[in-house]
């Protein structure tokens, strides 16, 4: 597991939007997102992100505290230390005060021609 | 206290020592017992969901005349699967396990040459190489250009890869079907039950197998190893002709794993 240095998110919402202040937990630690753009009601696009400069267990994206908020796609840019920065994208699905959803990924395997 | 306010007490039935004392609590010399921190309940455990990932799989693809050939190690250095924008083993899955097995496979016998090669897993259009040495060295990268290099000149030549004895060996998808499911009945998951485990055959094509690990076996830590000296070794004993066997488990969203 390598050290993640930082994360930027972008979080685009479907049909039903939720409020700020975005949550999300590292190694089970809850806490908001900062260098924060845009907004997470429906149909509008978020951004933000976290300088982590730790080792991730676990890394996920918090519901709301109440209701439930349709994402329709997030993405995820990491930099770990000692790999090439690199992106997760995730598909649609849908949060609520019960729930919260793994965003963390390895990094990729190297592939080469031979 | 005015006359209204002890008539109302009257008729409340609270008499005004009790009213006094919650007014104006007696300090008592007695310590006061310090606050348990563990009273408190606990903040509500949420679910964890494991999302879709639509990130792009990497495949060698493209018509183009050219043999394309990407390597691609496994985490844990142990494996690396090869994959080709030509058919090895078109529909159908093989097993490599040693090289007496070889015997009339060109694929086989061409790999098994190159040193450090301990088993080929051959589907399709991919051909998974497991090296001696397990997880550590060699590393890959001259390892696997010098499988690339035997595997191209192989596809080149245009020839078949795999043993006639072996494409007549493999039965019907009902066949394999029946005699998986078979084992599963009556050997598996009696094993597994133990634990709180189950096994489901998911899907079969041809004579590859796929599975999914459910109730105690999901997200346990000895998944691999139930798979790969438990279930694998009960399938390839019943069923010698079974191919690839895939575990289509989400072990993450495990909630009831052994051990756990």
């Amino acid at each position: 597991m390598p050290k993640l240095n930082r994360f930027n998110i972008e979080i685009e919402t479907g049909e039903r939007g939720t409020a700020l202040p975005v949550h999300f937990t590292i190694n089970n630690h809850k806490m908001p997102l900062e260098d924060t753009q845009g907004g997470v009601g429906a149909g509008e696009t978020f951004t933000g992100g976290f300088e982590i400069r730790s080792f991730a267990h676990s890394l996920t994206l918090v519901g709301p505290e109440t209701g439930q908020w349709d994402i329709r796609k997030i993405k995820v840019d990491f930099d770990c230390e000692q790999n090439p920065p690199y992106s997760a994208v995730f598909g649609q699905l849908t949060l609520d005060e019960t729930t919260e959803v793994n965003i963390w990924q390895d990094p990729p395997v190297p592939t080469w021609d031979v | 206290m005015s006359v209204i306010k002890k008539l109302s007490q009257i008729f409340s039935g609270s008499s005004s020592m009790e009213k006094e004392a919650v007014e104006n609590p007696v300090e008592s010399d007695q310590p006061t017992e310090p606050k348990n921190p563990f009273a408190e309940q606990p903040p509500v455990q949420r679910r964890v969901m494991q999302p879709t990932v639509l990130m792009e799989q990497v495949e060698a693809t493209g018509a183009t005349d050219q043999i394309l050939i990407k390597a691609q190690p496994s985490r844990d250095n142990e494996q690396c699967k090869f994959m080709v924008n030509r058919p090895l083993f078109e529909g159908r899955s093989w097993l490599f396990s040693n090289f007496e097995g070889a015997a009339g496979s060109p694929l086989a016998e061409a790999l098994f040459s190159v040193e450090s090669v301990e088993t080929l897993l051959v589907h399709d259009s991919t051909l998974v190489v497991t090296k001696t040495g397990g997880k550590g060295l060699p590393a890959w990268e001259a390892l696997a250009k010098e499988v690339g290099g035997a595997l191209r000149k192989l596809v080149e030549a245009g020839t078949a890869l795999i043993a006639q004895d072996i494409v007549d060996k493999i039965p019907t998808e009902e066949v394999v079907r029946k005699d998986i499911q078979k084992v599963i009945d009556t050997e598996v998951n009696p094993g597994v039950a133990g634990h709180g485990g189950r096994i489901t055959l998911t899907a079969v094509t041809g004579n590859t197998v796929t599975i999914e690990m459910g109730g105690g076996c999901q997200g346990c830590s000895a998944a691999d190893l139930t798979l790969k000296q438990g279930i694998h070794s009960a399938f390839r004993k019943a069923a010698p002709y079974v191919g690839a066997i895939y575990d289509e488990t989400d072990h993450a969203a495990g909630s009831n794993p052994y051990y756990s």
